[in-house]
């Protein structure tokens, strides 16, 4: 039960993600689905392991990140999406017609562990479709980070079926947090918006056919 | 022994290079820890092919086959750094051998692991050692390419994990995904879960190969890269995605999923192909067309996997002689970037006429890329070709051949032009003859090609073999 409103709090917060331009509310949306993603593991096995796994998640996806994101935000003086590929309306629609997809997908698979919420596979699908959405529709840089952030959300509901099974692989999801945290750095120690005025990637097209 | 020496000497070298002070004595750690680990690789010849060292590394024969490709490339890349570093002596080297030195343990690491999870790990940090090394000068264009590179290839790494995640669901029976357990019990893994692993574990592991439609990161960072960095990562680095293609391959096989897959990578080689023809084919910028040139010899590689039989023989094949192919190239486009400081064909006229030796190798390296006659890949194309008529795939046979004469056609006029054609003046007044440093790795590398693409000694042969069988080749 409370299992299932959390993964609803997650998919709800992805899609206000998805439909805002404001750089800074999307980072604190973000902060706060990533809150209520570090509570799950709790939900699904309460044990020492899930807890850590908590401690940690709160630690690097809430604080970490957020911050290091509020930084580069402030370094490169940015604060809105420009006009995105494609206009806010058609992506939320488009948004809503990916979790149709990832529900239907999920139906397909049958679940491991049949203990489990069956709500959690299409819940990750569709973070990983929405921030896939939001990688390839959106300009900045920072944004584009955000997307990738939100995939990374989804694929840590996934890594949560293995919670009991193969503990290892969960942790390997950390590593991808040390991949973003490059991602943010080389916004900023390559200084993308003083080579190119702004850090948006609409500027980085010299290189082409 | 080997296992320190192939892997924990260079990442341990890779921190002892921040030490020294002078840019040369980095240098010479470089070549000495590659030096060290061609040994290391070449007495793993002395073992039966099969070595374990622990349960998560050790090597079989398709990863030995690839180890010692990298390891003679990368040997053969820090000989011509010497050179090619000397020419900006005022910046310090040290993040450049540093990352060098840690790609080449995550890239050993790739070949070793035993266990896909650490497959992942290991792809995910050779890709971000990659970054400074693409970075190297700092303009806007390559850092835009940068960006590019980290960007794409950081979603494919994502997928990469996603599908270690749906590998790992599908095996909860077994409770582990060594590679060893998946491929005894692969009856026992669940069949719609392995489906959707093996679609991510492709596009992601495809991603770093450079497979289109995700290969856009591909012309710009080859382009951009230094031409030495060049030449590793379409040679050494797109290897270990390819080996870890291979593995997904290899599960498959075992787990009787060989009709699902090959329509898979039919079409990502087919569409690879089409690719690179079209942008080839009008190219005016050298490296820009190695790039896609790469996206070709990647589409090839999957291509002949997909169609299975004799044609995972030629993929293998193809693939050893592509790592010194790419790599005898890409040198040689760093030597006329520093002769002609132009990257555009249409800068670079007469090379013979002024530099022999690079000259010559020009036209041998096209020759090769191209798949001319005497030459590895024109071998491994004939049987792919052969392979798809054999098993009555005509259309796939069609569009092979259609998209190999519109790259032919492509490179004709490209290798004609730029290594006899008349020689501007003007150009070359700086460099009066070449560097020692930098054409000494060229005639390694012809050497290499002769040896392995057209003598093929009966020790190489025998390894293909073996790494084919543990792959369902004939």
């Amino acid at each position: 039960m409370w299992l299932e409103s959390a993964l609803i709090l997650i998919i709800l917060f992805g899609i206000i993600i998805l439909g805002n331009n404001r750089l800074s509310t999307m980072i604190q949306l973000l902060a706060l689905q990533s809150l209520v993603l570090s509570i799950t593991p709790l939900l699904i096995h309460p044990s020492i392991h899930a807890f850590t796994m908590t401690i940690v998640t709160i630690v690097l996806k809430v604080i970490v990140m957020p911050s290091l994101l509020f930084w580069a935000i402030r370094h490169v003086s940015i604060r809105r999406e420009v006009q995105p590929l494609i206009g806010y309306g058609k992506t939320l629609l488009l948004g809503g017609f990916l979790m149709g997809v990832a529900f239907l997908i999920s139906s397909k698979l049958d679940l491991p562990d049949k203990g489990m919420s069956n709500l959690l596979v299409p819940t990750a699908f569709s973070l990983v479709m929405i921030g896939f959405l939001l990688l390839v529709t959106r300009f900045k840089a920072i944004t584009q980070v955000i997307g990738y952030l939100v995939m990374e959300n989804g694929i840590f509901l996934f890594a949560l079926l293995l919670l009991e099974k193969t503990p290892l692989l969960v942790e390997m999801g950390i590593f991808l947090d040390i991949f973003v945290g490059v991602l943010v750095m080389g916004i900023i120690i390559n200084h993308i918006n003083q080579e190119f005025g702004s850090a948006s990637t609409v500027n980085l097209t010299n290189l082409r056919d | 022994m080997e296992l320190f020496l192939l892997l924990e000497l260079p990442l341990l070298m890779a921190m002892v290079v921040f030490l020294p002070q002078k840019n040369s004595l980095r240098k010479i750690i470089l070549l000495l820890t590659s030096s060290i680990h061609v040994f290391a690789t070449i007495s793993l010849w002395q073992y039966p092919r099969a070595v374990r060292f622990n349960s998560f590394l050790g090597f079989d024969a398709v990863s030995q086959l690839v180890l010692n490709c990298i390891s003679l490339l990368f040997f053969v890349v820090s000989i011509y750094l010497i050179g090619y570093l000397d020419e900006k002596k005022r910046r310090s080297n040290r993040i450049l051998i540093s990352c060098l030195l840690g790609l080449l343990a995550s890239m050993t690491l790739v070949m070793m692991s035993r266990h896909m999870g650490l497959l992942w790990i290991a792809i995910a940090s050779s890709t971000l050692l990659s970054v400074p090394l693409v970075n190297y000068y700092r303009t806007p264009k390559s850092i835009e390419a940068t960006w590019k590179y980290l960007l794409i290839s950081s979603v494919g790494i994502a997928l990469g994990l996603l599908g270690t995640l749906f590998l790992a669901i599908s095996a909860t029976s077994i409770n582990t995904i060594f590679l060893d357990d998946i491929l005894n019990n692969a009856a026992y893994l669940s069949p719609s879960w392995l489906k959707l692993s093996v679609i991510f574990l492709l596009v992601g592991y495809g991603t770093k190969m450079g497979l289109a439609p995700m290969h856009t990161w591909k012309p710009d960072t080859y382009g951009e890269a230094p031409s030495p960095i060049g030449a590793l990562m379409s040679g050494a680095v797109t290897g270990c995605a390819f080996l870890a293609v291979l593995r997904v391959f290899q599960i498959c096989f075992y787990a009787h999923l060989k009709e699902f897959v090959s329509p898979i990578l039919i079409l990502l080689g087919i569409l690879s192909l089409g690719i690179a023809a079209v942008f080839i084919l009008g190219q005016k910028d050298f490296k820009r067309m190695l790039g896609y040139s790469s996206v070709e010899h990647m589409g090839m590689l999957v291509l002949a996997l997909g169609l299975g039989g004799g044609a995972i023989w030629a993929s293998l094949f193809h693939m050893v002689n592509n790592t010194f192919a790419k790599g005898l190239i890409f040198l040689v486009s760093g030597n006329l970037n520093q002769i002609f400081r132009s990257r555009k064909i249409e800068n670079i006229q007469g090379v013979i006429h002024r530099f022999p030796i690079t000259g010559v190798c020009l036209i041998v390296g096209l020759l090769v890329i191209t798949g001319f006659p005497p030459f590895g890949i024109f071998y491994s194309e004939l049987l792919i070709l052969k392979e798809a008529l054999i098993t009555h795939q005509y259309m796939v046979g069609l569009f092979y051949l259609l998209f190999l004469s519109v790259i032919f056609f492509g490179y004709a006029r490209i290798i004609l032009s730029m290594a006899l054609g008349q020689p501007t003046e003007g150009h070359h007044q700086r460099v009066k003859k070449e560097n020692f440093f930098m054409v000494v790795p060229l005639i390694i590398l012809l050497f290499i090609l002769f040896f392995v693409g057209i003598l093929v000694p009966d020790a190489f042969y025998n390894l293909i073999n073996e790494a084919i069988a543990l792959l369902g080749g004939k």
